[in-house]
């Protein structure tokens, strides 16, 4: 009979599975004490062309509003007042709010699945892998919303269509990341704590590539979601590129995340990382696996996919897990003191 | 409507029957109209965010009535109910109406009570048109939207075209034929959408969203777009309604009534894949609406087009717009899920008391 889906069953549930493994490293912004009035910001939110996904480095001063700023895909987006309710639709957003101090006025979050950080929790959550509540984001007031270039683009149309500004974030590396981080410093009006995280940021990333710099690159697959099919890190992207800052030689795959089995085995990966919770043992006992010099040397370890993958502070964490984990007898300088 | 000068019974579909069925059609058109009154209100007083019956009512009296009411409610209320809940509550009663006329136009055209824009091919045909025109990277919003509609109307008018020709056993398209035939094609068709997927990148969501149907994407520019296909290529072939009465007695018999059976045919072809193609492109694949509604009228009221389709028309939206409020009450489940679950067992039902009617 007619059904509204026949043959793609398949490729949907993988499809499905994809989309949750991206929107996996989900995080939340903390507890608000609402401001009361809301002086809504009077946006022009113009979704400009999106062509390929630049992030520059925005030397954009945000002292006084209104600000201009230019998002991920070129869409420029002017704030006439600084947003007093912000809306994430991400975890990595939602990770970078806090981190810049616009925590407090952060008043919904994405679903995530590793909710960081704590003070997130409480949210109320408008965006799942299933698609975004537009009417609760409207109820809460906000007036600015940030997004990812993985939310549906229909949602980000419909927002921006009742004159709520969007920011969509598109980082692809970790410099993308870093401008992200900027880019929302200077929408919520605290470009100063976002150019002071960066630049700590920057500093750890050197500590941490100087330290795995001379270690001998080892081949490591990554592996982001197991079982029938086995997804892993495309190349290029921002996993790829983490990866090899770590020392490692990372089996990558196309933009579809698989990659047939045949090809890790031919690869045969000295370290194993398990970033989807599979358990190690389960992990040995996989048909074919047993041929790969990593489960034959027990080098299978477990990692926070959130840390690794989500374009946001810990992503300096994130190299250091990696480090640790890619080569366990290497020395992963401390972090720096917290200025 | 026996008395009617154009009402033709032809043998093989006597389900209704002729008896009361002037009386059964204008009680149907009422039930219909409080229905749809009383899912409009449903619609728009339901959503994830509570607003009060009263906010609701005074909303709707003053934005759109253009009532001079006391304000009482927040400007986020407002736009909740006018800008968000009433283009979905719409665009849901529009798709609706659009598959209710599509389906009674191919199981007139196709004198099979099989068909609809699902087992034919067509609305796959229109996705796999949608999915191509997503891929494609136009960012001008004007040609994206027109894009959309002409491929989707490409691929829906293809593969009727397609299901129509192989499938026909000199004028009637047979069962077996049919199923057959609307199967090859809708897996071929399934095979192209999964590619299209496969191809897509960042327009995997989009697509995917075009597999499950929903309305949620519904805003009073889609609307704006939709609204004139479907209503408009309704009424056109409401205005054939007599071609289709001949066509069901068969061409020979409809080309003796003065019909010109291959142009007719082909326009009424082409509206219905419009219809399918715009509602598709608006709201994605939405199974059973189709078939069942025009089913349930034709048991009511008997087989004339001139009644068969405009209940149809109300039929559709009715149940359409009760499926997404259902959909939405589940926590946004696909409203596809929801028009299988209505309708299969419905139809089942159906097609089992009335086996006699049909020739199976």
């Amino acid at each position: 009979m007619p059904a509204s889906s026949r043959a793609p069953s398949r490729l949907l549930l993988t499809s499905i599975a994809v989309v949750a493994v991206l929107f996996g490293a989900c995080s939340a912004p903390a507890a608000t004490p609402s401001p009361t009035a809301v002086p809504s910001a009077l946006p022009t939110a113009s979704p400009a062309p999106a062509a390929s996904p630049s992030p520059a480095p925005s030397p954009t001063p945000a002292a006084a509003f209104p600000v201009t700023v230019t998002d991920d895909l070129a869409g420029s987006v002017t704030l006439a007042a600084e947003p007093k309710k912000v809306v994430s639709l991400t975890p990595a957003a939602t990770e970078i709010l806090f981190a810049v101090g616009a925590g407090s006025r952060t008043v919904a979050k994405a679903e995530d699945i590793d909710p960081y950080p704590p003070e997130a929790g409480a949210l109320p959550i408008v965006s799942t892998y299933k698609g975004i509540d537009v009417e609760k984001i409207v109820a809460l007031g906000a007036d600015l919303v940030v997004a990812d270039a993985l939310n549906p683009p229909d949602a980000i149309t419909k927002i921006r269509g009742l004159g709520i500004p969007v920011i969509v974030l598109a980082a692809t590396s970790i410099d993308g990341a870093l401008h992200d981080i900027e880019l929302i410093g200077d929408a919520v009006g605290e470009h100063g704590p976002a150019a002071d995280l960066t630049a700590s940021m920057r500093v750890r990333f050197d500590q941490l590539k100087a330290a795995a710099a001379g270690l001998e690159k080892v081949r490591v697959f990554y592996e982001i979601g197991g079982g029938d099919t086995i997804y892993t890190v495309p190349d290029p992207s921002i996993y790829a590129e983490m990866l090899r800052l770590a020392g490692s030689d990372p089996i990558t795959t196309d933009s579809s995340y698989v990659i047939p089995l045949e090809k890790i085995v031919a690869a045969d990966p000295q370290v194993i990382l398990i970033a989807d919770g599979t358990p190690i043992s389960d992990v040995r006992k996989r048909a074919g696996w047993d041929t790969m010099t990593a489960v034959k040397d027990g080098a299978i370890v477990v990692i926070s996919d959130s840390l690794v993958t989500r374009p946001g502070p810990r992503l300096v964490d994130g190299l250091a897990a990696l480090i640790a984990a890619i080569h366990p007898d290497a020395v992963v300088p401390t972090p720096i003191p917290a200025s | 409507m026996a008395t009617a000068p154009d009402a033709i019974t032809p043998p093989r579909l006597t389900v209704g029957q002729v008896v009361g069925a002037r009386g059964g059609a204008v009680r149907l058109v009422v039930v219909g109209i409080v229905a749809l009154v009383a899912a409009l209100i449903l619609g728009v007083g339901l959503g994830s965010v509570a607003v009060a019956p009263g906010d609701t009512i005074g909303i709707i009296a003053h934005r759109v009535f253009g009532l001079d009411v006391a304000r009482t409610w927040s400007t986020a209320a407002e736009t909740i109910v006018i800008d968000l809940r009433l283009p979905r509550v719409l665009t849901s009663m529009l798709v609706g109406m659009g598959l209710g006329v599509a389906g009674a136009t191919f199981q007139g055209l196709l004198r099979n009570p099989l068909a609809d824009p699902y087992v034919l091919g067509t609305a796959s045909g229109a996705a796999l048109g949608a999915a191509i025109a997503v891929i494609v990277p136009v960012h001008i919003v004007v040609l994206q939207f027109g894009l959309l509609h002409g491929l989707a109307f490409i691929g829906a008018l293809g593969a009727i075209t397609v299901v129509y020709r192989l499938s026909r056993v000199g004028s009637r398209a047979p069962m077996t034929s049919l199923l057959l035939t609307g199967y090859a094609v809708g897996s071929l068709l399934a095979a192209g959408l999964a590619m299209a997927m496969y191809l897509s990148g960042a327009a995997l969501r989009q697509i995917f969203g075009y597999l499950l149907g929903g309305f949620d994407g519904a805003t009073w520019q889609r609307l704006a777009v939709s609204t004139p296909l479907i209503v408009g290529a309704s009424i056109l072939i409401l205005l054939r309604a007599r071609s289709l009465n001949g066509l069901l007695l068969g061409e020979e018999t409809a080309a003796h009534l003065g019909i010109d059976v291959r142009r007719e045919r082909a326009i009424l072809l082409g509206l219905a894949s419009l219809i399918t193609a715009a509602a598709v492109a608006g709201s994605g694949l939405i199974g059973f609406i189709g078939l069942v509604v025009p089913h349930v009228v034709r048991m009511v009221v008997g087989p004339s087009a001139r009644v068969v389709l405009p209940l149809s028309a109300i039929g559709g939206a009715v149940l359409l717009a009760y499926a997404d409020i259902a959909s939405r009450l589940l926590g946004e489940i696909p409203v596809g899920v929801v028009t299988a679950i209505i309708g299969a067992p419905f139809f089942l039902l159906i097609l089992r008391r009335a086996r006699s009617g049909y020739e199976v």
